[in-house]
């Protein structure tokens, strides 16, 4: 395998971090510390700000107001390609691949992000390409190599995703909803993945609605409701949190 | 071989064309062609449709002429100088344009050519204004046939360096990450790429392009007028052309370019001052928008996938090498993998959506 594990695992957190959309609060004053090497869950009920707060995190959205720390580094406001190339990979929560590229191509898009001098050097090189089939075989679609990627099913296209940020070699990794809208097999295949990824020494932050995934999976669950974190542990005591009950059945 | 007989073609064209008119209709298909090549580096790779590239033809023209006329260089060391001004002009103007996407950089684009038009015909004694400006000779001891003759393999010699250069960019890392802006620019950006410096690269390299194609144009023709060369419909036809060709391959700006360049040519010989050759390039668009809208490139090559010898796209699969397939590790059969591969399925949109795989959850 060429892909490398990351010497260590780097911490990520956010103090305060806060996104009005007019009137309303998307997220407001979240403070939350992953933990590093694990895999973190992030739940709550639908619009609790989950997706915005993963936006903030990697540069897609400008908070408002707090900050994001990568490893000592403030990176709040930096342009998402420059919070990729510190080392934090994302998918997104509809699948998104480059559909009129090759599966092959669109591995390659993560390394095709030279600085300027760079850009003259020309092709792709033979190990670049190696480690690109290297991490399709790894997900289980080498065989689809130089299909367009518009013609993947919709479960492929999201082993697609997940390899093309691989090809980056993050060391953190955030997933949006990754079992949103495959079938079982393949959530348990995609769960698989990311458990020996993790193994590798790489943090994972999945947001998930998926409450068999995330308990399963993940070492830490925070609770989003209202824009904020209301609690946090191990899947257990989540589970029995009264908080996170109130939050998700309104009792 | 298709590409040798086509260089020979374009190579021995000034030898048999029957009279000086043919030779000089043939420039100007070759002066389309750069211009729509030149015009792909930006709207094939990027996917950001210009409407306004007329504007750096006009302004590699006029710097070609006014740098000859008010300066005194020689004509080449001209050109290259207007071209290398055209670079520096498309920094900052590029930064600007590039802010907005889609439907409002075409705006943008428009804006800036309509801008130029008004410049070069208001400040008359600068430019000539309407009255036009004359473009002095590089050869002056050259008869017109000769003259032509010389031209059309100094336009040949520009499109083949052009087209040199986007093959190099298509197959680069740089070129990856171009295509990527044009199929997702946001998830481009989530996997690193820089896209914003990437667009301005393509953008700048595109228009210092025309605005080379635009130089050796005023060298050519020598009389240069502003509603001609800041004209809305030169920037049309550029797209026009790299889209009836076929955007996402080489050669497409120049097939479409040698159509719409021979169709206009042929349409203003027999028709004279009519409109009707507008009115012939406006059904061509509509008819490369309904029927071919990846261009004619892609439309024939999936043709004669579809009627030459092939692999059938329905092929018998058995249950063992279908989970080899997919793995093993998948019992759900998984449609690309069995229809997608060989890659005859290149008219089907999009895969069909497999009701195994589209199990919402939520």
């Amino acid at each position: 395998m060429t892909t490398t594990a990351p010497p260590a695992a780097r911490s990520l957190e956010t103090v305060g971090l806060t996104k009005s959309f007019g009137g309303v609060h998307a997220v407001r004053d979240a403070t939350v510390t992953f933990q590093p090497g694990k895999i973190n869950a992030l739940i709550g009920p639908n619009g609790s700000g989950k997706t915005t707060f993963f936006n903030c995190v990697t540069g897609m959205i400008k908070p408002d107001a707090g900050s994001v720390t990568f490893h000592g580094e403030d990176i709040t406001r930096r342009p998402p390609h420059r919070i990729a190339r510190a080392g934090i990979g994302r998918s997104f929560q509809l699948c998104r691949v480059f559909p009129r590229m090759t599966v092959l191509e669109n591995m390659l898009v993560a390394v095709s992000r030279s600085r300027f001098r760079e850009l003259l050097k020309g092709a792709h090189n033979p190990e670049e390409i190696d480690k690109a089939r290297a991490l399709l075989v790894r997900v289980g679609i080498d065989h689809l190599e130089n299909t367009e990627a518009r013609n993947l099913s919709y479960g492929q296209q999201k082993l697609l995703e997940l390899a093309g940020v691989l090809m980056g070699d993050p060391d953190t990794i955030m997933l949006d909803e990754p079992a949103g809208g495959v079938n079982p097999a393949l959530i348990g295949r995609i769960g698989t993945l990311v458990q020996e990824l993790n193994a590798e020494g790489r943090t994972f932050l999945v947001v998930e609605h998926n409450m068999d995934m995330v308990m399963s999976l993940s070492h830490h669950v925070i609770v989003f409701d209202r824009g904020r974190p209301i609690a946090e542990g191990t899947p257990d005591v989540v589970q029995s949190d009264p908080r996170v009950l109130e939050a998700y059945l309104g009792v | 071989m298709a590409l040798v007989v086509g260089v020979a073609l374009v190579l021995s064209f000034p030898t048999i064309a029957p009279n000086p008119y043919i030779l000089s209709a043939g420039i100007v298909v070759l002066s389309y062609a750069c211009t729509a090549t030149a015009w792909n580096f930006m709207g094939g790779f990027t996917g950001y449709v210009s409407l306004g590239h007329a504007a750096f033809f006009g302004l590699g023209a006029y710097g070609t002429g006014l740098l000859i006329r008010d300066v005194g260089l020689p004509s080449f060391a001209a050109w290259l100088l207007a071209g290398a001004l055209v670079l520096l002009i498309t920094i900052p103007v590029g930064i600007a344009a590039l802010r907005v996407r889609g439907a409002s950089f075409v705006i943008v684009s428009i804006s800036f050519v309509l801008i130029l038009l008004l410049v070069f015909q208001g400040w008359g004694s600068f430019t000539g204004g309407s009255d036009g400006l004359v473009v002095p000779r590089p050869f002056p001891d050259m008869l017109r046939p000769q003259h032509h003759e010389t031209f059309f393999y100094l336009f040949a010699a520009l499109l083949t360096v052009m087209l040199v250069v986007w093959w190099l960019i298509d197959r680069s890392r740089f070129g990856t990450g171009l295509k990527a802006v044009r199929e997702d620019e946001d998830k481009a950006q989530a996997l690193g790429v820089p896209t914003r410096n990437y667009k301005l690269v393509a953008y700048v390299v595109s228009a210092t392009f025309t605005g080379l194609a635009g130089g050796m144009y005023a060298l050519w023709f020598g009389d240069l007028d502003p509603i001609f060369q800041f004209s809305i419909m030169l920037g049309a036809y550029m797209v026009l052309m790299a889209l009836l060709g076929g955007v996402r391959h080489l050669f497409g700006p120049l097939l479409g370019a040698f159509i719409v360049g021979t169709g206009l040519e042929y349409f203003k010989l027999e028709f004279g001052d009519t409109q009707f050759h507008l009115v012939a390039a406006a059904l061509l668009l509509g008819a490369v928008v309904l029927f071919m809208p990846d261009g004619i490139i892609p439309a024939v090559t999936g043709l004669v996938r579809r009627f030459g010898p092939q692999e059938s796209s329905i092929r018998e699969v058995t249950a063992a090498e279908l989970l080899e397939r997919n793995g093993g590790t998948s019992p759900v059969p998984q449609p690309g993998a069995t229809a997608g591969s060989d890659g005859s399925r290149t008219t089907s949109e999009a895969a069909p959506p497999d009701p195994n795989d589209e199990e919402d959850p939520r």
